[in-house]
């Protein structure tokens, strides 16, 4: 079975993507390829990318995109998102950040940007910036377990793939369980339940990036090294 | 010490009359509220008035919120297509006949309110429109208390009391990440004892019986009562059809259960 690519944290940076894009070919048997969010941010033009990502290359894989914090930022900033404005971002890193992010995207682009979906579910995979809860929601292996397992509740699926964090990891839930007693007008009854065998991979940010295979389970942490050309190196 | 803590009024006088006669005969004084003061009854001002009166603390319900920012709620609000059509009927009516005073205090209430480790929530800490139903997920459910910081959280939004005590829980980990190489770390992870009240509804119960519900909890025992109050059915379903509502909503506080709905999906969030 081919295998996905899973990308993010481009941040406006072209040749990352053609990186990754050169990498791609040379690893084989990856058939689709998805983005993840965090194509844009502050620090550069992103509109050559932007342009790419619509527009792919002959003999390019055709990224799968969907809309990260940062977009989730400049989309309410411009107005996309209701009343709501960059307030996490003003808070975070102050007026010039939002000024930043603002040169950094033509206007052209915006309709494109806020036509993005909040993530994919492929198979028994939800495909995520962040998580279930929140664009925002940074996952990593310092999450608290419980909280892992309620994102993966929340769109019922096996496997949550997040980039927020920008961290390469997997954690696994591989047991456990829970007793519960429920007390209502009808009487009394317990109920218990056991950890499903589930899964979140945080997928890396720029030059890091994931390799899934959905027929075998198996995930390979690619990581590229910054000349262009050069080969990446990955461990599963 | 014990208090008292009630949900979903619903504009129902009758049967917040007879809930606070109730709670004052058993000589209890703090009495906290978890929102939904108006929506489908007939009473919304007098039950605001009311509420005022005893300066009982209040949180915001997912009906006071619509009622000042507008018919706004996502779908998770109405668990069937008849309910919204329904329901939208009721919140103009409510919105038309609520006095203006009234409406700023609904927008002043806040989300949740705080005792120590006790939380009190209309929905749940997430949003006042997410359903904690007695057998959701137990995962999902210790989730919303943990995070929250709470030992105890004290809700509604279901119209069904319940106690759920969630204990004895645990899970195992198996984590890798890129910057270690080494053997995956194995972890266990002991989950905390902690305690879910669903205080049900006074002004429309769905418990298959026309009492109005509450709950009483004792902070030293632990203890908690679900105390079921009859009341004036008969007064509320005339002033619901006097007022042009639809006669439905008599019907279904004659019979004392929802009809032809129910959220059955506990673990969705409000995406609004």
């Amino acid at each position: 079975m081919a295998r996905w690519a899973l990308v993010s944290g481009l941040q406006g940076e072209l040749e990352v993507y053609e990186a990754i894009q050169r990498d791609l070919r040379q690893v084989g048997r990856v058939d689709t390829l998805f983005v993840l969010g965090n194509l844009i941010g502050p620090d550069r033009d992103a509109n050559a990318l932007l342009d790419r990502l619509q527009s792919p290359r002959r003999g390019e894989l055709q990224p799968q995109c969907i809309y990260g914090w940062w977009e989730d930022q400049l989309l309410a900033e411009r107005a996309f998102r209701g009343d709501r404005r960059a307030d996490a971002l003003r808070l975070s890193q102050g007026e010039a950040a939002v000024d930043a992010l603002l040169q950094a995207v033509d206007p052209g682009h915006l309709q494109w940007l806020a036509a993005l979906q909040f993530g994919f579910i492929e198979l028994d995979c939800a495909l995520l910036h962040g998580s279930s809860a929140d664009v925002g929601d940074s996952l990593n292996t310092g999450s608290s377990p419980l909280l892992l397992l309620d994102r993966l509740t929340r769109m019922d699926v096996n496997r949550l793939f997040t980039a927020r964090s920008g961290e390469q990891f997997s954690v696994d839930l591989t047991g456990g369980g829970i007793d519960s007693h429920v007390r209502d007008l009808e009487g009394e009854r317990q109920l218990q339940q056991v950890v499903p065998q589930r899964k979140v991979i945080g997928i890396g940010s720029g030059l890091h990036y994931t390799l899934y295979d959905p027929g075998s389970d198996r995930i390979e942490f690619r990581t590229l090294d910054q000349q262009p050309g050069s080969r990446g190196r990955g461990f599963a | 010490m014990t208090h008292a803590v009630m949900s979903c009024l619903h504009a129902n006088l009758a049967a917040l009359e007879a809930v606070l006669a109730d709670i004052d005969q058993l000589g209890i004084t703090t009495i906290t509220c978890l929102g939904d003061l108006v929506g489908y009854g007939p009473q919304p001002n007098e039950v605001v008035e009311l509420v005022r009166e005893r300066a009982i603390p209040s949180c915001q319900g997912c009906w006071d919120e619509d009622i000042i920012e507008g018919l706004n709620s996502c779908e998770c609000s109405y668990p069937s297509q008849l309910a919204e059509r329904r329901g939208h009927l009721a919140h103009q009516w409510t919105a038309d006949q609520l006095s203006e005073a009234n409406k700023v205090f609904l927008a002043s209430l806040p989300m949740t309110l705080r005792r120590d480790r006790l939380l009190f929530v209309h929905g749940s800490p997430n949003s006042q429109h997410e359903y904690l139903l007695p057998d959701m997920d137990a995962f999902a459910a210790l989730e919303r208390v943990e995070t929250a910081g709470a030992d105890t959280l004290f809700c509604g939004h279901t119209h069904r009391p319940y106690v759920r005590d969630l204990r004895d829980g645990s899970i195992r980990v198996r984590i890798q990440s890129s910057t270690d190489h080494t053997s995956p770390a194995e972890r266990q992870m002991p989950l905390p004892v902690r305690r879910i009240i669903n205080a049900g509804s006074v002004g429309e119960p769905r418990h298959g019986n026309t009492n109005a519900t509450y709950v009483i909890h004792d902070e030293e025992t632990g203890s908690v009562e679900i105390r079921e109050v009859p009341y004036d059915l008969e007064r509320t379903c005339q002033a619901i059809v006097e007022a042009g509502l639809p006669p439905v909503f008599a019907w279904r506080l004659s019979q004392g259960f929802e009809y032809a709905e129910r959220a059955d999906d506990a673990s969705h969030v409000c995406e609004r």
